[in-house]
């Protein structure tokens, strides 16, 4: 390998050369997996314990022993692992129990600074994703039109041909990579897989994502994602960020949330046009005008101004304009509120205002994201509550961040034929695109469309060639999340058993075989991922390994905790305000209403869907299960003359949708909300057919400074389709506690007298 | 060691101590020199309660002889089955440890052959199980054993195959009198309650009920 | 119980939970549910399905009641409100599972005796004894106890899900009633372990999935007969006793300081919950 730049850990510090310390490991991957006895027929259980109908007769039951366990494995007793959740991007550690060879339950792992031995209901269910039913075992090739299971040797052979050496070497630039968030050393091999082949084309898409946030940090703070200490402060309000559910680090901020909480108790705001997991845990919750929270922040920081806080110069003329009357009569917020909100920030000191996707999915969502970070510069939250993070050690493992931007990009691509190759891991753009961006059209001009994934997605469904991957219980691998906590930090993934499906290459090994057909002298040395990633650990600066630790030490340190914490220093942070400007909200007498996708912690961005624990997980706030549903004020169904379980049509410029009516009081009357994840036309038996897909009707508007696509601001009109069908919710219509002391309640004022510090 | 075994309770490897302990032990109990030759006739063991069921005579891939092992070479029952002190679950010995002694020992033996043809293909046994319990019982062996066997100070003291083979016959019949294993006693409810009773076990539902 | 109790004096235990059930417990598992930290998130139920092998029913037999939420979140709208346009505050979330009654409603009424109490303060419920009368869940107030309607083994795991199934619990079928244990497959391995080293069961030793997974730590779970347990020391903090604490007249919060937040649900109709739920605190903006 000497001469060849191996790019992980060192070489971004730009010292010494990096790869020479550590011989490479003669262990193959599989080898574990051998001496556990069930050689090569898949999955034979060893032990006798998975509860199903059994016999006891004498001599009916076989009973695998081991051929040659570790030590540590016995029968009936469970092992515990470090690995890494991949439900979502937040980078939590598990723990998985594993008992006579199967992977039983998750926990959080209690080492880990992002989830502190915590795991969301998503984590919990990363066991169903690996069991799931609907897992693809066998490689996909288009023939004839139709997908037709072949051969793993048939797969690699036509990779071979169209991006491997055997392809026109000229071409390598019209190959693309399209992937959800990736970090780590997946991510540097993705990157050098696209440099291998000459091309800059990498797609980063997430549906829910807070790219337009980042850009405002970049540009203000000058931190795209700085540490945002929800403990330390006394008052936090959020204009539509789900921290609590679907932002960012939704687990890593509740357990910020119940310190906030705690002794002093924090006041907690939320202003959104449709009521979050978060806004239905506020002190005062704001029903705001959709589209219209810049001009609500513009009109607090008004109000701020009035009271004697000062206000950068660059921002001053925006905020101004914004008198509390004229931000009331904008956002449907009432002056006197708007006063009291600036009086609560006042008063609670240091405060942290956060900005999330209702803010940020609008045409002019980078305005409205400047003016509520404006509110931080002037309460002095900036070096209080939003702290420097400093710079990631290794910024070759830092995620590269999803974003809508690069859909847009993507299909724009697509439909100039600019892509002969493309490869899809990670992301399900067929489902989350709007039908306006007419992806699909665009996809059939890809020749040659190439999908990375467990399952049979929407998007596998248009491929040309499906390689069904690994499941995150069985893959190697480290993650470097977007939100790091106060420690540094590099999340590692290992197995926490053998492979459903033999065959499956874990997503660093089919990195690493796609790279040696390209160059095969640079990577024909590492057998494997596992051993790739061994060798990376061995290539750590000195300083990971004080104590004299061997290579060997630190890597089953590493393993055992599951994490490795790196140093990075915090620097300071700007306050780098500049002008705000905010057109006028548009009004559309045809499209009256504003259609809210709201994610849900559970199906995310519909990736989850296909899981069944999470199918019948009732929605946090409207407790409906199985279904997808609308969610209208009263006053907005009266209009219709709807009621729950009434079938509306929403219908935009760009589509329609038909979905069942839910009336609640926590959406705006300019709103409807129709939650994001269901709607798969594809994905397996528990996702395929239930409810609709919100994203398809979506206009492609833009933010204009940032070009994200502007999921919040397409407007819709509703009309009843005299169709009624039962909405299935869990406690039907228990909302109410008929007097009974069940949720008794205590003031704020006295919890603090008995409990306060 | 390519996984790394987290040990919840102390944060570091689990320590292996005991498995060490236990082959030496076990490995002593196996020399006959070491072993008393003479059961003391004071040692306590578990009354065992009436009952008996004809078990049917099950084919094993292997005719696996425990009496050759436990009457003639005195191996203690717990050097193969060492999981019991550990687990709920007696287990079956991992093939390794039948290589350990026959990768040397009566190679030339038929059934010998048969066992090194498994290892050798690296296939794991297909025994057949005899003793079973339905799946709604949780039936702890290190419990039991802790109880009739290591807290039994004098059984302790004298330690044997002849010593340690009476506990496992309680409810697995007298196995150096066997080769393959045959189900003899009930193991049903009604069974195990008296069982319970006469040497003072618990008689809470959820303790054995899952 | 033993089956001493079922087979010679069934009609003196019956009595006895009439009168305040036992008191002469190994251990007392109980806990503490901090409203002011519950967000609502569900983590804690999907934990619970992941460790206690909880079918999946499908949106059908959900539509009639038949799911299998061991844990649930109540979510109860302010009624003060009823009449505002739009909520001023959030929800009022309250994680309800069963409440391990030390005077059980439920217990009394099973005509076989597969509801009971047992020494460590625990309904419990012995899957393979229940004929499915459904006298408890009838009886129950809380509303925790489900139903197996159907055999939900072959719909609920189709291969390869069944791999996931925890091998320390049975999966009920068909007729047979089944509830929340506090996770008793992880005491019972604590108790075991604890056994094989000669002490009792310590703090820390064992804790419920729900509480184990609640991101803000919401749920805490102890031994309240362990005077050094976290859980015993909130509940002494909160001025919360329990019904066979030295004899303590029933249908009372027995607090001094009414300024304290903890309660029982429904505690006036003398169930005894083990579970003693901390008030949601309220910021009075509105």
């Amino acid at each position: 390998m000497s001469g060849n730049e191996i790019k992980y850990f060192r070489p971004a510090l730009g010292s010494g050369s990096p790869t020479q310390a550590a011989p490479l490991p003669s262990i193959k991957r599989r080898d574990f997996l051998k001496i556990m006895g069930w050689g090569t027929v898949g999955v034979t259980l060893a032990g006798c314990d998975l509860p199903t109908t059994v016999t006891l007769e004498e001599g009916k039951e076989t009973v695998v022993s081991y051929l040659s366990p570790e030590e540590y494995v016995i029968p009936g007793i469970g092992v515990w692992y470090a690995s890494a959740c991949l439900q979502c991007q937040a980078g939590c550690g598990i723990h998985g129990r594993v008992r006579e060879g199967r992977a039983l339950k998750l926990e959080g792992n209690p080492d880990s600074p992002v989830n502190r031995g915590k795991l969301c209901q998503m984590g919990q269910s990363g066991v169903q994703t690996h069991y799931n039913p609907d897992r693809l075992s066998k490689p996909q090739l288009r023939k004839d039109g139709k997908l037709v299971d072949i051969s793993w040797d048939e797969a690699w052979k036509v990779l071979e041909e169209k991006v491997g050496a055997a392809a026109d070497k000229s071409a390598g630039a019209r190959v693309a990579w399209f992937t959800g968030t990736v970090s780590g050393h997946q991510a540097v091999l993705i990157g050098e897989h696209l440099d291998a082949l000459g091309s800059k084309r990498h797609f980063v898409h997430e549906a829910i994502n807070n790219a337009v946030g980042r850009a405002v940090n970049q540009d203000v703070l000058g931190e795209a994602m700085p540490r945002l200490a929800i403990d330390k402060a006394k008052l936090v309000l959020s204009f539509g960020a789900d921290f609590l559910g679907t932002w960012v680090s939704p687990v890593h901020f509740a357990t910020e949330y119940a310190k906030f909480r705690s002794g002093a108790r924090g006041v907690l705001v939320v202003a959104e046009p449709k009521m979050s997991l978060t806004g239905a845990n506020a002190d005062l919750w704001l029903a705001v005008r959709p589209g219209t929270e810049g001009e609500l922040a513009l009109g607090i920081a008004h109000a701020l101004m009035k009271s004697g806080v000062s206000v950068p110069e660059a921002a001053r003329a925006a905020v101004t304009a914004y008198e509390p009357a004229k931000a009331a009569e904008i956002t449907g917020i009432s002056v006197q509120r708007i006063e009291q909100v600036a009086a609560l920030l006042k008063q609670h000191s240091p405060s942290l205002v956060l900005a999330g996707a209702t803010v940020e999915g609008q045409e002019q969502g980078y305005q409205a994201a400047s003016a509520v970070m404006l509110l931080n510069v002037m309460l002095g939250n900036v070096g209080k509550t939003i702290v420097s993070r400093g710079e990631f050690p290794f910024p070759q493992l830092k995620p590269r961040t999803g974003n809508t931007r690069d859909l847009v990009a993507f299909a724009a691509a697509a439909k100039d034929k600019a892509l002969d190759v493309a490869f899809f891991y990670g992301a399900n753009p067929v489902y989350t695109a709007p039908a306006s961006l007419g992806l699909v059209e665009a996809l059939q001009h890809i020749p040659f469309k190439v999908v990375l994934t467990q399952f049979p997605d929407e998007t596998a469904a248009q491929a040309d060639l499906v390689l069904p991957v690994a499941s995150s219980l069985e893959d190697w691998g480290t993650h470097v999340a977007d939100y790091q906590p106060e420690q540094g930090v590099i999340t590692f993934q290992q197995p926490l058993m053998e492979g459903l499906y033999p065959g499956t290459p874990g997503v660093g090994d089919a990195l690493l075989k796609l790279l040696k057909m390209r160059e095969a002298q640079k990577y024909g040395a590492f057998n494997d991922y596992f051993s790739y990633l061994q060798n990376a650990v061995a290539s750590l600066p000195e300083q990971y390994k004080a104590g004299g630790l061997t290579n060997k030490q630190l890597w089953e340190q590493t393993l055992q905790k599951g994490l490795l914490t790196v140093d990075s220093a915090p620097g300071s942070l700007k306050t780098n305000v500049s002008a705000i400007t905010l057109g006028e909200v548009k009004t559309d007498a045809e499209y009256p209403l504003r259609l809210i996708p709201s994610p849900r912690l559970g199906l995310w961005d519909g990736r989850h869907a296909n899981i069944p624990w999470l199918q019948e997980a009732p929605d946090q706030i409207s407790k409906v299960v199985w279904d997808s549903w609308a969610e209208l004020h009263p006053s907005t169904a009266a209009r219709l003359g709807v009621q729950e379980g009434d079938v509306v049509e929403i219908a935009s410029a760009h589509g329609a949708i038909k979905v069942k009516v839910y009336v609640f009081k926590g959406v705006h009357p300019d709103a409807i909300a129709v939650p994001l994840g269901q709607g798969h036309e594809d994905y397996g038996r528990y996702a395929k057919g239930l409810g609709v897909n919100p994203l398809k009707i979506l206009s492609p508007a833009v933010d204009a400074k940032t070009g994200e696509l502007a999921l919040y601001s397409t407007r819709v009109k509703a009309t009843r389709t005299g169709v009624h069908e039962e909405l299935v919710k869990e406690g039907r219509d228990n909302t109410s506690q008929r007097g009974r002391k069940l949720v008794a309640t205590i003031t704020a004022e006295q919890f603090r007298r008995t409990e306060g510090v | 060691m390519l996984w790394i075994q987290w040990d919840r309770a102390t944060r570091g490897p689990v320590q292996q101590g005991c498995v060490v302990l236990l082959a030496a032990l076990a490995l002593a109990c196996a020399m006959p020199s070491l072993a008393g030759s003479v059961t003391p006739t004071s040692i306590k063991y578990p009354i065992v309660p009436d009952g008996t069921h004809a078990g049917k005579d099950v084919e094993q891939p292997i005719e696996f002889p425990h009496d050759i092992h436990t009457a003639v070479n005195k191996i203690n029952c717990l050097y193969c089955h060492n999981y019991a002190r550990r687990s709920k679950v007696a287990g079956i010995p991992p093939t390794s440890k039948c290589m350990g002694c026959h990768s040397v020992i009566a190679t030339d033996k038929p059934r010998i052959k048969q066992l090194t043809e498994y290892w050798e293909k690296k296939q794991p046994v297909p025994w057949k199980k005899v003793h079973d319990l339905p799946e709604f019982v949780h039936f702890p062996h290190e419990k039991h054993l802790k109880k009739f066997l290591f807290d039994n100070e004098e059984l302790v003291q004298n330690l044997s195959v002849d010593t340690v083979a009476p506990v496992c016959a309680a409810c697995h019949g007298d196995l150096r009198t066997m080769t393959v294993a045959k189900k003899v006693k009930p193991l049903n409810m009604g069974w195990c309650v008296s069982c319970h009773k006469a040497n003072g076990g618990p008689g809470d539902c959820w303790t054995c009920h899952k | 119980m033993s089956l001493d109790n079922l087979t010679k004096d069934w009609s003196r235990y019956r009595k006895g939970i009439e009168e305040g059930g036992f008191h002469n417990y190994q251990h007392r598992w109980g806990m503490a549910i901090d409203l002011n930290a519950c967000i609502g998130c569900n983590a804690c139920s999907t934990a619970c399905y992941a460790e206690n092998n909880l079918a999946v029913v499908g949106k059908e037999r959900f539509s009639k009641g038949h799911y299998m939420h061991w844990m649930r979140i109540e979510r109860y709208w302010d009624e003060d409100q009823a009449k505002a346009e739009f909520p001023t505050q959030g929800a009022n979330f309250l994680p309800m599972l069963c409440q391990q009654c030390g005077a059980a409603p439920c217990e009394p009424v099973c005509p076989v005796a597969a509801a009971y109490h047992t020494p460590d303060g625990l309904n419990a419920q012995v899957y393979n004894r229940c004929i499915g009368s459904r006298y408890c869940s009838n009886n129950c107030p809380y509303r925790v106890r489900y139903f197996n309607f159907w055999s939900y083994y072959e719909s609920a795991w189709p291969e390869p899900l069944n791999m996931q199934l925890n091998p320390d619990i049975t999966v009920r079928d068909k007729g047979v009633m089944e509830k929340c244990t506090f996770c008793v497959q992880r005491i019972r391995t604590a108790k075991d372990a604890a056994k094989m080293e000669n002490r009792k069961v310590k703090d820390g030793d064992v804790t419920t999935a729900c509480a184990q997974a609640c991101p803000t730590n919401a749920i805490h779970f102890g031994d309240l007969m362990d005077a050094e347990s976290a859980v015993t020391k909130l509940w002494a903090k909160h001025q919360v006793k329990r019904h066979d604490d030295e004899g303590l007249p029933v249908s009372t919060q027995h607090k001094q300081n009414p300024a304290l937040r903890g309660y029982r649900v429904l505690e006036e109709l003398n169930t005894d919950p083990s579970v003693m739920y901390l008030e949601r605190v309220r910021e009075e903006l509105a």
